[in-house]
């Protein structure tokens, strides 16, 4: 089409990788959720993901992470770093992966993922049964061990990519986490914090 | 596949605060478009939220308390604020004129405005320009976007006066702020996490001490 031809669409152009992981609702982590990210890099330390439901081609967006470097995390304030999560156990756990990329690839660039912080909201609960995005943006979580992805969603999605966590994880032993290991500030969840959005109505300024 | 339109938003919590938008249209069906929204087109744009952008009658459908999170189109469409770069305009009269009846809702994720260089804080929601303010958009912001664009806002809306038609009606909970003077904001708060049976609280690990 015509219009297609045309239109200048560079950002969208410069999605560069598909990884596909699971996230969980950071007041709520019986809520899990699978999750195909979508990426570009915005510069050497910082990626930013749109998040579909699926890999097809009526995918619904469902949400947004950004993916730092430990130095850009470092350097945030403290009550901004507990609205993230590490991703050094979904790589080395073998629960993040690239659909359709060789594994020495695939790797390559999950070894530079594993020491990365991310921040994800989702905007669409349809595992709640929404056929629209409705209510307030969400902040997700991620898996820090084994045992806490819910096995039957686990066994779904290996099922349907041909993958297998275990063999993902086996070749991924060599991978390390964040240099200066998991800033406490980050996977608030972890001490049993959870992060829930409410809605605040605020009165607009008279004048401009 | 997808197009490409360039507009405003205006931030609902301080709606002095407004900014050029680059959407990525998606149109799923007839009544529903998922928008990944960009703050320029150049290739180093930064990702900075996504817009949902739904009929007339999806929009009724929803509840009462949703449809305030909610905005129509149609003033910035037949403003012509809202165009498809590179595009003629009669290749995107089919379009604008369904889009002109649509409502949306628009959570933005990166602040940069304000000067984020990360983005920070909780997403905050995101109104659409009107005609009356604080819903306007500056002059010399238009005039900026023609500059870069070589095109004529007001020209656009001259065409698009005899050509594009609204919605029957406004429904009075989109755009709530017209009526409340009132903006929304989302703020996160801590709660007890609702763990999974295989992960009571006692058995959590801290996290690594931080050296």
């Amino acid at each position: 089409m015509g219009a297609k031809a045309i239109q200048s669409l560079k950002p969208i152009k410069r999605i560069h990788a598909h990884l596909c992981a699971f996230h969980f609702y950071a007041h709520d982590m019986n809520r899990q959720v699978e999750a195909h990210h979508y990426c570009t890099h915005y510069n050497q330390d910082m990626r930013q993901c749109l998040i579909y439901d699926s890999p097809e081609k009526n995918a619904r967006l469902i949400g947004v992470e950004y993916i730092v470097s430990e130095k850009l995390f470092q350097g945030l304030p403290d009550e901004e770093k507990k609205l993230w999560h590490t991703h050094e156990y979904e790589v080395k756990g073998g629960i993040l992966f690239m659909p359709g990329v060789p594994k020495v690839a695939e790797n390559k660039e999950l070894d530079e993922v594993a020491k990365t912080y991310g921040k994800v909201f989702h905007f669409w609960q349809y595992d709640r049964g929404d056929a629209l995005p409705l209510g307030l943006p969400q902040l997700m979580m991620s898996f820090t061990e084994d045992g806490q992805l819910n096995p039957n969603l686990a066994s779904s999605v290996e099922k349907r990519f041909g993958v297998s966590f275990k063999e993902n994880a086996e070749g991924r032993k060599h991978i390390t986490g964040p240099s200066m290991g998991i800033h406490p500030s980050s996977n608030p969840w972890l001490k049993g914090i959870g992060l829930k959005p409410e809605l605040r109505e605020v009165d607009l300024k008279e004048k401009l | 596949m997808g197009q490409h339109v360039c507009t405003w938003a205006i931030f609902s919590h301080d709606m002095s605060r407004k900014i050029e938008t680059h959407h990525h249209v998606a149109r799923l069906n007839e009544d529903f478009c998922q928008c990944a929204v960009y703050d320029s087109d150049e290739s180093n744009a930064r990702l900075i939220g996504v817009e949902y952008v739904i009929s007339e009658k999806l929009f009724e459908s929803l509840p009462d308390e949703e449809k305030q999170l909610w905005h129509s189109h149609f003033y910035e469409i037949k403003e012509g604020l809202w165009f498809n770069p590179g595009v003629p305009e009669l290749v995107q009269q089919q379009e604008l004129k369904s889009l002109a009846k649509t409502y949306g809702k628009f959570w933005c994720t990166w602040q940069f405005d304000r000067g984020d260089r990360l983005p920070l804080g909780p997403p905050a929601l995101m109104m659409s320009p009107q005609q009356v303010e604080p819903g306007r958009i500056p002059d010399e912001m238009v005039k900026t976007r023609d500059a870069k664009y070589d095109i004529s806002t007001s020209n656009r809306a001259v065409k698009r006066e005899t050509s594009i038609e609204g919605p029957a009606s406004f429904h009075p909970l989109s755009d709530r702020w017209m009526t409340t003077g009132k903006g929304w904001a989302v703020d996160l708060k801590e709660v007890p996490i609702a763990l999974g049976g295989s992960t009571p609280l006692a058995t959590l690990d801290a996290a690594q001490p931080h050296p």
